[in-house]
């Protein structure tokens, strides 16, 4: 694990001997540290089996799975530009933005099945890379160009879409969301294949530890010879290629575009992502942790839901929850 | 006056993951003292001294501040009760004036709502930088100030705390001789005013000048105090390294063709007109005073910050390098003077950083090939001595010497052909200098070009093949390192 | 500096572009009468609004009024500034469509006391301005609610789907929704969550719902069309469709063609287009003087398979 934290954690160590240096015992603070996040998550898990019989059953896990998709794909691409030290605030508006063109190709007998797909996710990289370009040309704060491309990038879905969804999409591309292979849902096999290909990425490519150099320190890293724009610009374009997928997948899943689909959805990927250790200020975290955070607001969710939960609570609970899960994850860190 | 010592430490304990960073530490600081603490890096001066401050909080032990037990959790509590700790970096904002520095967090106010007195927050100002001899205007901005004048403010928002006790952790290693000097000057009022000193230094010369006591940590533990007048240097470092250490020449091998020349380089503000050349085999020492433009040179041919004008040439070609990849390629690497700022990507592991720029050699494609990374790491640990718990811990946890060492051992990496050295030895113990030495000689003995940046002048001659001295901006001489003495140096580098 | 300025021209370029072909000018029927109505729109991305705007443009034309029309994105402030702006182009009336009931009062109250008449549409404001066009939403909610009791024989487990809680909408809706429950005993609400009017959102509860309740589910009722396509695919997968009878509102086209497969039982029909020219022709009579109704309601209008047919297209 790149981090303040000596040990580490075990689902994102960078190290390869987990046990971290050898030396006095383990603290108690040290353990918490390590397992936090996932503790977190099995005391909530273990909360609510006891809580509703319906919540442990395959069925129902295998719905909050596909339930994360969205939010994970989003997640996981979002993790790039927080290692770099940046953030993309545009998710929200470019899975939108992707989701209607994506349809405009889907309706039915248009073009073959990979077209939407692909197009989707190249609405999605060139968005990415509008704001790569921005950010490492112009020296804009990620903050703020991202925030620009979050409504100009809104503003093209409804301009795209003439403010109305986009319906009538083929059999075959709704099966993207609502389809299934061995019983599970065609988006977490989706998911599973992003993660597992980000996490090779960033673990064991070139490029992944770049992107970890130049997010915890620019100024070291460009002294090294690395070239740190094109590394950006890698973070944003995969941040929002991913996001041009997300926005197919929830278009084939709702079976429309949605030029207002995905509002606020860059705040519960940002949220997953940093819930998973990824530190806001860059260089520290991965995607084994964000995939956790992202499971740990899903089965708040799905559980909230099961327990019947009227609305004004549910967003009382999510909110201490999220923090409380983060706490006990940093609990202790100085 | 109470009776007793004014700091009584006893048994402090400190763990970190991993490392035991203080294992039972003993101090005892009298009224009115200077007290030398000395200890190679990682000995545990800096983790005693944060406790003390209240940065860090001790898992066991006693800490009795004028008799009473003390046990700071917040630096404001340690504050409060007179300790104060002047920053090896130092803290500042550098956006708020001197005088918001030094009142920041106890602001003179009006009235129920906390309005900031301005007025009088300068008066007072004004006062305590008079009292330590700093000639700094209360209303500049703090980013403005040269490190020394930074050190007097430090110095007197310890003052404006009424501190008793005030740490110094290597305030020396960014001043001139004359900035030292007012230093100890001002460290004998303090002292005459009853005010204690803890001064970490690696510099025996001032430890001797100015220190009444001092107490040695080796690796978390206590090894010895008493007065400084019943030791001598070969004592100390033996104390401090358990080992004696034996001097270094300078190398004087055969020179080879000239790898490195630089012809009327100039950037506007920084330094102007420089030629000079460097050979295989070779190491230049540059001597000069702090702001000569030695950093803002070596940071133009590593493409950092490029120059205006002028040449560079690389075997003889003329080279453009406009960034630090150019001239990775042409064979030239820097280690810089900054390790935290521009050297180390502090939270990542020791083995990532020796690879850093040259993750090529370990990579199958695109793909790192994970055991050629640990063999190229643990080569280069070996090969410089790095001591780390393992390859894998976070560079951030060394020492300033194995950091140091990393950063060499990161720009071998790159397999240059002309090495670029800015204070390669500043902040780091004796025995990690003498490796660094060595380290440097063996680069030169193996056909390099080297050259050295330092403003200590024993290291500049212990190394220097020629010695060029800058002054403001400019090249003002070259010597002979066998026949020139360090007042030659001086002579050149101080303007007359 | 020179590619920023460059940059800036291009932006400017494409902002002309895009510009349409004077905003709003009369471009058939009618004889330009030189009127001029400022509209502030709750916001353009949803999908009625957009029908509303367009009923009254295509009103406004036959008429030879010019209409210009200001999108105040589900801000209410934006909205009073955008009132204060039509006061100070004197324009001849103002048709407002209101964000929110309190926050909204102060355009209505700019324009009243400039002399320049209103009239609301759609929703309401707390201040009373010179008209308002609309529906009632609570009868939205009774209409879907009594379909859904005589589906269910007036016993049966229902579910609803709110809106985001606190919205007009939302609590109008629910208000007539619970008064038809409120009159049927053995009709049981067996749990009710938001899914903030958003399609995903309703998809991921129905599949939440569908774990928890199962085969007790008799209906389910969404406070919007979108939220009932949610849930009308999350029951599809889970195959449990055939048991269930799912209520909407809005009529949008997506619910329309699924009520033509017979996919959705029902969606209540707000009539966008009657709003919309209604208020166009009340804001005219105002300006002209003319006598006018204070209060116009557009009845909202049940939506089936068997009536279906009249509503695609419109």
């Amino acid at each position: 694990m790149i981090g303040p934290q000596a040990a580490g954690t075990w689902y994102d160590d960078m190290s390869d001997n987990a046990n971290g240096p050898a030396g006095a015992g383990r603290s108690r603070l040290d353990w918490l540290r390590r397992y936090g996040l996932p503790l977190a998550l099995a005391v909530i898990f273990a909360g609510l089996s006891a809580a509703t019989p319906n919540f442990l059953t395959a069925q129902n896990l295998i719905i909050v799975l596909r339930q994360i998709s969205i939010n994970g794909i989003l997640a996981v691409g979002v993790t790039f530009v927080l290692l770099t030290g940046g953030v993309d605030l545009s998710l929200g508006s470019v899975l939108a933005l992707s989701g209607v063109v994506a349809a405009h190709c889907a309706h039915p007998g248009a073009w073959p099945l990979a077209f939407p797909v692909v197009v989707g996710m190249l609405v999605g990289c060139a968005c990415g890379g509008a704001n790569a370009l921005v950010v490492t040309r112009g020296r804009v704060p990620s903050f703020i160009v991202t925030l620009g491309m979050m409504t100009v990038a809104r503003g093209l879905a409804l301009v795209a879409s003439g403010g109305k969804p986009v319906s009538n999409l083929s059999k075959g591309f709704c099966l993207i969301g609502g389809g299934e292979a061995l019983g599970i849902p065609v988006p977490v096999i989706i998911l599973a294949c992003v993660a597992a290909l980000a996490y090779v990425v960033l673990r064991h490519m070139r490029v992944g530890r770049h992107v970890y150099a130049v997010g915890g320190n620019e100024a070291a890293a460009r002294a090294s010879g690395l070239r740190v724009g094109r590394i950006k610009c890698f973070a944003y374009v995969t941040c929002g290629a991913l996001a041009g997928l997300a926005g197919v997948v929830l278009a084939a899943r709702i079976t429309t575009g949605q030029p207002n689909a995905g509002i606020a959805y860059e705040l519960d990927a940002i949220a997953a992502a940093v819930i998973g250790g990824t530190s806001l200020s860059g260089g520290v975290g991965g995607v084994g942790g964000t995939i956790l955070g992202a499971l740990l607001m899903g089965v708040i969710n799905n559980g909230l839901d099961l327990l019947n939960v009227p609305s004004y609570y549910q967003q009382i609970v999510k909110g201490l929850i999220i923090v409380g899960a983060v706490w006990i994850d940093r609990g202790g860190r100085r | 006056m109470l009776p007793g010592p004014l700091l009584q430490v006893e048994g402090l304990t400190r763990v970190f993951p991993g490392v035991r960073a203080l294992d039972g530490v003993r101090l005892e600081v009298a009224r009115g003292t200077v007290h030398a603490l000395v200890g190679e890096n990682g000995a545990g001066k800096s983790t005693l001294m944060r406790i003390l401050a209240g940065l860090d909080v001790a898992d066991s032990g006693m800490i009795h501040f004028k008799g009473q037990a003390f046990v700071p959790r917040h630096p404001v509590e340690a504050l409060r009760l007179g300790i104060s700790m002047i920053h090896q970096e130092l803290l500042p904002f550098p956006e708020m004036t001197v005088a918001e520095n030094i009142f920041m967090g106890h602001e003179p106010t009006r009235g129920p709502l906390g309005w900031i007195d301005r007025g009088r927050m300068e008066r007072e100002a004004a006062a305590l930088l008079s009292r330590v001899g700093a000639s700094v205007a209360p209303s500049r901005r703090m980013g403005e100030l040269g490190v020394a004048d930074m050190q007097l403010v430090e110095i007197a928002k310890a003052m404006a705390h009424r501190a008793e006790l005030l740490i110094m952790d290597e305030p020396t290693s960014a001043l001139s001789a004359r900035e030292v000097e007012s230093l100890f000057g001002l460290i004998s009022e303090l002292k005459a005013s009853g005010v204690s000193v803890i001064y970490i230094s690696h510099r025996f010369e001032e430890i001797f000048r100015i220190a009444d006591e001092v107490t040695v940590l080796r690796d978390g533990r206590f090894v010895g105090s008493g007065p400084i007048g019943s030791l001598d240097e070969g004592r100390l470092i033996s104390m401090m390294v358990g080992r004696e250490l034996g001097a270094g020449s300078s190398c004087g091998g055969p020179v080879g063709e000239r790898l490195l020349e630089v012809r009327g380089l100039s950037r506007r503000g920084m330094f102007r007109d420089v030629s000079f050349c460097a050979r295989g085999g070779e190491v230049v020492g540059i001597a000069g005073l702090m702001g000569a433009g030695r950093t803002g040179l070596l940071r133009a041919i590593y493409g950092l910050a490029p120059a205006d004008a002028g040449e560079i040439r690389v075997r003889g070609v003329v080279a453009r390098i406009v960034s630090p990849r150019c001239a990775l390629v042409l064979g030239i690497a820097l280690v810089g003077d900054d390790r935290k700022g521009d050297g180390l990507v502090g939270g990542m592991s020791v083995k990532h950083n020796l690879t850093l720029a040259s993750l090529g050699r370990c990579c199958r494609g695109p793909f790192i090939d994970p055991s050629a990374e640990d063999r190229v790491a643990d080569e280069q640990m070996a090969a410089l001595g790095i001591r780390a718990p393992h390859r894998d811990a976070p560079v951030e946890f060394l020492s300033g010497g194995n950091q140091q060492k990393v950063v060499i051992a990161k720009a071998l990496l790159a397999e240059p052909n002309i090495l670029l050295l800015d204070e390669p030895t500043r902040g780091i113990d004796i025995a990690a200098k003498a490796e660094v030495h060595e380290i440097i000689r063996g680069l030169a003995r193996s056909g390099k070009a080297v050259v050295v940046v330092s403003s200590e002048m024993p290291e500049i001659f212990a190394l220097s093949g020629r010695i060029l001295v800058m002054r403001g901006g400019e090249l003002s001489g070259e010597l002979d390192p066998r026949r020139a003495t360090q007042e030659d140096v001086m002579r050149l580098a101080m303007r007359n | 500096m020179r590619a920023r300025a460059m940059a800036l021209a291009a932006v400017a370029l494409a902002l002309a572009a895009c510009g349409r072909p004077g905003p709003g000018a009369p471009t058939k029927g009618g004889a330009d009468t030189g009127l001029v109505i400022g509209v502030s729109l709750l916001n353009l991305s949803s999908e009625f609004i957009v029908l509303l705007q367009r009923a009254m443009e295509e009103r406004a034309a036959e008429m030879g009024v010019r209409l210009i029309i200001n999108d105040a994105e589900r801000s209410a402030e934006k909205q009073v500034r955008q009132a204060e702006a039509f006061v100070a182009q004197k324009v001849d009336a103002i048709i407002l469509n209101p964000c929110e009931v309190e926050a909204s009062s102060p355009a209505v109250d700019r324009a009243i006391d400039a002399g320049i008449p209103v009239v609301n549409v759609n929703s309401e404001t707390r201040s009373a301005p010179s008209a308002f066009v609309g529906s009632r939403d609570e009868e939205s909610g009774r209409i879907a609610m009594e379909y859904i009791a005589k589906r269910l024989g007036g016993r049966g487990n229902v579910l609803m789907m709110h809106g985001f809680m606190g919205q007009a909408a939302q609590i109008k809706r629910d208000a007539g929704a619970r008064e038809i429950l409120a009159k049927h005993p053995d009709m049981k609400l067996l749990a009710e969550q938001s899914a903030e009017w958003d399609r995903a959102k309703a998809m991921s509860l129905m599949e939440n719902w569908i774990q928890s309740h199962g085969d007790k589910i008799a209906a389910v009722f969404a406070q919007n069309d979108e939220m009932a396509m949610g849930a009308l695919i999350a029951l599809e997968a889970a195959g449990l469709k055939g048991n269930v009878v799912v209520a909407g509102v809005d009529a949008i086209a997506d619910a329309l063609q699924a009520v033509k497969d017979g996919r959705l039982d029902a969606t209540v029909f707000q009539d966008a287009k009657g709003q919309g020219s209604v208020a166009v022709e009340t804001a005219f009579k105002l300006i002209r003087g003319e006598p006018i109704k204070r209060e116009v309601y557009i009845p909202f209008r049940l939506v089936t398979r068997e009536n279906v047919g009249e509503f695609l297209g419109r």
